[in-house]
């Protein structure tokens, strides 16, 4: 088994929602690079932004979301949350796309999915 | 003769120590324990900290009255959590911290709430083929 498939072999899946803007400190930005981090290790990363969390999605120059994107993470953005700040898809970021709290139900309930709520 | 007991494994469970009120948080815990419900799963909420407030008897079945729109239903916490665990049919479960519940003269809760020790956290958790903290203390 060569290192590349052995590292496949021991990829996890993770399912990170972060609920904080940038705002509230630099444990968001932090968590975000986290994220980075285990996808850019060979893990399959997901990401949910929510309540707070959403706005790191706006515009097109966050640094923590090109590099997610970059390491082929999966943003997702709830909508609840932005039609309640007012966002329309049309302000987010062209890395992320909306969803409802129904795939972050379905993500969490699969066997061997990883959550972690920052 | 020996015998094993099977443990039933819950597919989510939520440990819920952030305020009411403090942020969305605990609208996104209710939101994301319907849309398991929704998909077939399980979910029990562990309440502590303000969050054992939440199921308190007191609060009736609705919040005071809204003046914009007198005639509107809006129900309150307790009878929110009342109805998701009646429509769950087992599937759904409330437990309330008991020091945080009594650390905070919050003893009167809606009788379907489950009382449990912190000491059995970490049993809940085994219990549980996925755990989130969504905390704030």
């Amino acid at each position: 088994m060569d290192a590349q498939t052995a590292r496949a072999a021991d990829a996890a899946s993770y399912f990170l929602i972060e609920s904080k803007g940038n705002w509230a400190g630099p444990n968001a930005g932090t968590f975000l690079l986290d994220a980075a981090a285990l996808a850019e290790a060979g893990h399959r990363v997901r990401v949910f932004l929510v309540e707070d969390g959403v706005l790191s999605a706006v515009g097109t120059d966050t640094p923590e979301i090109e590099r997610l994107a970059a390491a082929g993470v999966e943003i997702l953005v709830d909508d609840f949350s932005a039609a309640q700040r007012a966002l329309g898809a049309t302000k987010l970021s062209p890395h992320v796309r909306l969803a409802g709290m129904d795939v972050a139900a379905a993500a969490l309930t699969q066997d061997g999915c990883r959550g972690v709520w920052h | 003769m020996a015998t094993t007991m099977e443990r039933r494994m819950w597919d989510l469970l939520l440990i819920l120590t952030a305020a009411p009120h403090s942020s969305d948080v605990v609208t996104s815990a209710l939101r994301l324990s319907q849309a398991v419900l929704d998909n077939g799963g399980s979910v029990r909420v562990w309440a502590c900290g303000y969050a054992t407030m939440m199921t308190q008897d007191t609060f009736g079945d609705t919040k005071l009255p809204n003046t914009r729109d007198p005639e509107g239903h809006y129900p309150s916490p307790s009878a929110i959590v009342q109805r998701m665990i009646a429509d769950g049919q087992g599937r759904f479960a409330w437990i309330g911290c008991t020091a945080c519940t009594e650390e905070r003269g919050a003893t009167h809760h809606i009788p379907q709430v489950r009382h449990r020790s912190p000491l059995r956290l970490a049993a809940t958790v085994a219990g549980a083929k996925q755990t989130l903290y969504l905390g704030g203390a």
